[in-house]
């Protein structure tokens, strides 16, 4: 007996419950691949506003100085430092903070100064592209400074504006000086939109009195993106052979690291929840199928068909569908997320700026396909419709012959 | 003859078939109970914690004050507008309050953070979260010490113990830069980095001296409500009073739009995910009652020739439909009330997976998970599941009725 070509013909006996069972099975698969993809998106985004944009991949600062941002607790050879892990193959850039008081003319706020290396800062961070208003910083301007959106508000100054410091040197004196706001970033993480003040190390020096050479923070970024972060962390701090504490952003930011890992145990529990509707149908619809043919599986089996068979044909017929139904929800569900690739969901009519555990997410998003999020979801279809013809096709097995064939 | 009876027995002519259906709709309102009581839970605990947290359900600033906060936009006659505010019934209490951006600075080191000056009086654990929160020394005492209470992290950084003195710096009601010292009095801990690293409470007399304000003049009033969903309807109908004329009345959302845009986003996308499994079970019905009534066509044949209308046989269908949803209303709620009363009591706590909480659009998240559904949910589900139900028994329905008798008593 050929069972495919049986099965085959069976699906198509009856087209209308066939149809109906394989538009529910691609459509819940294409939504599937969709909301993957659009998961993994949102996921790679929001960690690349933490790491492309602020943390970098490594982060390397003298012990205590993360819970006690002391501006005398200095990495003195950071120089030397960045130069080696440049040879290792990684980027590296130098940062100075400090802290004090912004003010405009109508009101002020507390701000961290961020001191940055204008040359090596741009091959670890792209935070010069993320500018929502005016230019980034230039060598050449010594009052320039660039500051979060928040901040822009809190203070009430647009681009040009000036503003003025008033601070503490490190060597005791008042540090204060005025500057102009030649850019405006874009959101990156409360901290930073609400009290970040940019601007080049030279100029940061300068104002605090900070000697010429050391930093309070290196960051690193892999070159080879696939390296294996843990491995990468252990290259570094086996590469500067001094008392520092080296850190990667996951163990720098747990929370998000938590939550970017959960946010893939969220998509299966949506996918599992959305196939069991799946199932019910596909269950309900081999269960009429296989019922109103009772009287035929009965002929099947006086004739000498076994049970075996007609559990493969009760299996090729559901196959069949699920087969269909994953072609055509691959198609839809592939045109849709690359639509939502290329173009992205804008949610700026619902929300303008959204943050999550302080990391702010982008209010349009992007999808991103990889082949997982394609197959994950028709593999869990195909285990969810083998699941739910257990029943039937076990029932109408071992169903004895002539109580089929009186079967009304 | 009785349609109703007819469409009862019809069903449960095939039982297995529609216990199995009546069981997707069942899951269907689980799943609806869950992700809505979730929604309602979460959204209103966001919502009550985002405004005690310093601004309130509802805002009364002065113009301006929310766009760009400065200490020379400030509210006057606070005491009168306060008066005002606690006679409504809505409200539930009404606090005066100064917002302000400050540095701090201790013999240590000086940090950038913000100030809420408040009158202890007017304030408790019920519409302040510092209050709940604090974990060393004291809360304020009066409005006019020279106390000062800080975030932990604030006062870590500052290296700050109780007793030790602080230096504020900020600018007054003529824009000059003012400072005033202080003693550390207490210290909070809400658990979120970006609050108790920034965040410190002043006396609200004192503050008042510093930035050169009078006694009734500050920069906010903040309402807590009895129920947030209020909020909208009462900004609105509060700005048309003239007492509020020259102040600007804001809601949660305007104050906190980073909160509010993380709920609309969180709202739409749990609404998408119950369409998408309400249109799966609604395949569901459509499949069902299809087949149920192409294997009917001779009986519907010979109930036309007997002389029934094309249209009671498609109420006929349509009967079977809304039967099958109470069936599975029916289910669902046997199944949904044990698990409802367990998720709206208990919770399930998600502290392992995400440790002690993490904040959301800026507001601290506690990690147990529960539902709590408002009566409106209740409603709206209700009318979905039925809407459901009766859409996808339409076509079916249809078809019934346009069963030609002859042909179809023909058909074996």
């Amino acid at each position: 007996m050929n069972v495919t070509k049986l099965a085959a013909r069976n699906v198509y006996r009856n087209s209308h419950r066939s149809l109906v069972t394989v538009a529910a099975m691609a459509f819940a698969c294409a939504m599937m691949i969709v909301f993957s993809s659009l998961m993994d998106g949102v996921i790679a985004g929001s960690e690349r506003n933490v790491v492309a944009m602020n943390t970098g991949d490594i982060q390397i600062h003298r012990h205590t100085y993360r819970d006690d941002p002391d501006i005398y607790k200095m990495i003195e050879s950071s120089k030397q430092l960045s130069e080696n892990s440049r040879q290792a193959g990684f980027f590296a850039a130098e940062r100075l903070f400090a802290f004090g008081l912004m003010a405009s003319d109508d009101s002020s706020s507390g701000v961290q100064l961020r001191g940055i290396d204008l040359v090596s800062e741009s091959t670890v961070t792209e935070i010069h592209q993320h500018i929502l208003q005016g230019d980034w910083l230039k060598k050449d301007d010594t009052h320039g400074v660039v500051i979060g959106k928040k901040l822009a508000r809190l203070l009430d100054v647009s681009l040009d504006d000036e503003v003025i410091f008033v601070g503490q040197t490190a060597d005791g004196y008042m540090a204060n000086d005025s500057f102009q706001v030649r850019g405006i970033l874009k959101s990156i993480a409360t901290d930073i939109d609400s009290a970040s003040v940019f601007m080049s190390n030279t100029m940061l020096r300068e104002l605090i009195s900070l000697p010429e050479q050391g930093a309070h923070q290196i960051v690193i970024m892999r070159s080879d993106r696939k390296q294996d972060l843990a491995e990468a962390t252990r290259v570094v701090s086996a590469l500067i052979k001094q008392d520092l504490e080296v850190m990667n952003w996951q163990q720098l930011m747990p929370v998000i690291s938590r939550f970017l890992e959960t946010a893939q145990v969220q998509t299966l529990i949506m996918l599992l929840f959305t196939y069991i509707a799946v199932a019910s149908v596909v269950l309900n619809a081999m269960l009429m199928s296989v019922f109103e043919r009772i009287h035929e599986f009965g002929i099947m089996k006086a004739i000498g068909v076994s049970p075996w068979q007609i559990i493969r044909l009760v299996y090729a017929e559901t196959f069949i569908q699920t087969l269909v139904a994953s072609i055509v929800g691959l198609i839809l569900g592939i045109s849709l997320s690359w639509y939502l690739q290329q173009y992205g969901l804008d949610m700026t009519s619902l929300a303008d700026g959204m943050t999550f555990a302080g990391i702010a997410l982008d209010p349009v998003w992007y999808a991103e396909m990889s082949l997982s999020s394609a197959l994950i979801p028709i593999g869990f279809l195909f285990v969810m419709a083998a699941v739910a013809v257990i029943y039937p096709a076990v029932k109408v097995a071992l169903m004895r012959p002539l109580e089929a064939i009186h079967h009304q | 003859m009785n349609l109703n009876v007819l469409a009862w027995r019809n069903l449960w002519r095939h039982k297995r078939r529609t216990l199995i259906t009546a069981s997707s709709i069942a899951f269907g309102v689980v799943l609806a109970v869950t992700f809505t009581g979730a929604g309602d839970y979460f959204y209103t605990r966001m919502i009550d914690a985002g405004a005690n947290m310093g601004m309130g359900h509802i805002t009364v600033a002065a113009p301006d004050f929310n766009r760009a906060p400065s200490s020379k936009k400030y509210l006057q006659q606070s005491e009168q507008l306060q008066q005002q505010l606690t006679q409504m019934s809505e409200v539930k209490s009404a606090m005066a309050r100064i917002q302000g951006q400050a540095m701090f600075a201790s013999a240590h080191k000086s940090i950038g953070g913000m100030f809420f000056a408040i009158d202890p009086q007017q304030e408790n654990a019920d519409n302040n979260l510092f209050i709940k929160a604090m974990v060393a020394g004291n809360m304020l005492a009066t409005a006019s010490d020279k106390t000062i209470v800080l975030g932990v992290d604030l006062a870590r950084k500052l290296k700050l113990t109780l007793g030790k003195k602080v230096v504020y710096t900020t600018t007054d009601k003529h824009g000059d830069i003012v400072s005033a010292i202080a003693r550390v009095g207490g210290l909070f801990q809400t658990g979120s980095t970006e609050i108790d690293g920034a965040v410190a409470l002043l006396p609200l007399h004192s503050a008042q001296k510093v930035l050169a304000y009078q006694q009734d003049e500050v920069s906010v009033i903040a309402v807590i409500l009895h129920d947030q969903r209020h909020s909208h309807l009462l900004r609105d109908s509060m700005q048309s009073l003239d007492t509020f004329a020259h102040t600007e009345v804001l809601n949660w959302q305007q104050t906190q739009p980073d909160l509010a845009g993380m709920i609309a986003v969180d709202k739409s996308s749990n609404y998408i995910s119950q369409l998408l499994i309400a249109l799966l079970v609604a395949a569901g019905i459509l499949n069902t009652m299809l087949m149920s009534v192409l294997e009917r066509k001779r009986e519907f044949g010979v109930m036309m020739a007997v002389g029934l209308s094309p249209y009671s046989l498609f109420l006929l269908v349509m009967l079977e439909s809304f039967w099958l949803a109470v069936l599975g209303l029916i289910i669902g709620t046997i199944i949904t009330i044990p698990w409802y009363l367990f998720m709206s009591e208990t919770g399930i706590d998600m502290s392992a997976a995400y440790g002690d909480g993490f904040s959301f659009g800026g507001v601290l998240l506690d990690t147990v998970f529960k539902i709590r559904l408002f009566e409106e949910s209740v409603l709206a589900i209700l009318i979905g599941l039925f809407t459901l139900a009766l859409l996808s028994g339409a076509y079916p329905a249809w078809r019934a009725g346009r069963v030609p008798p002859v042909e179809s008593l023909k058909a074996i």
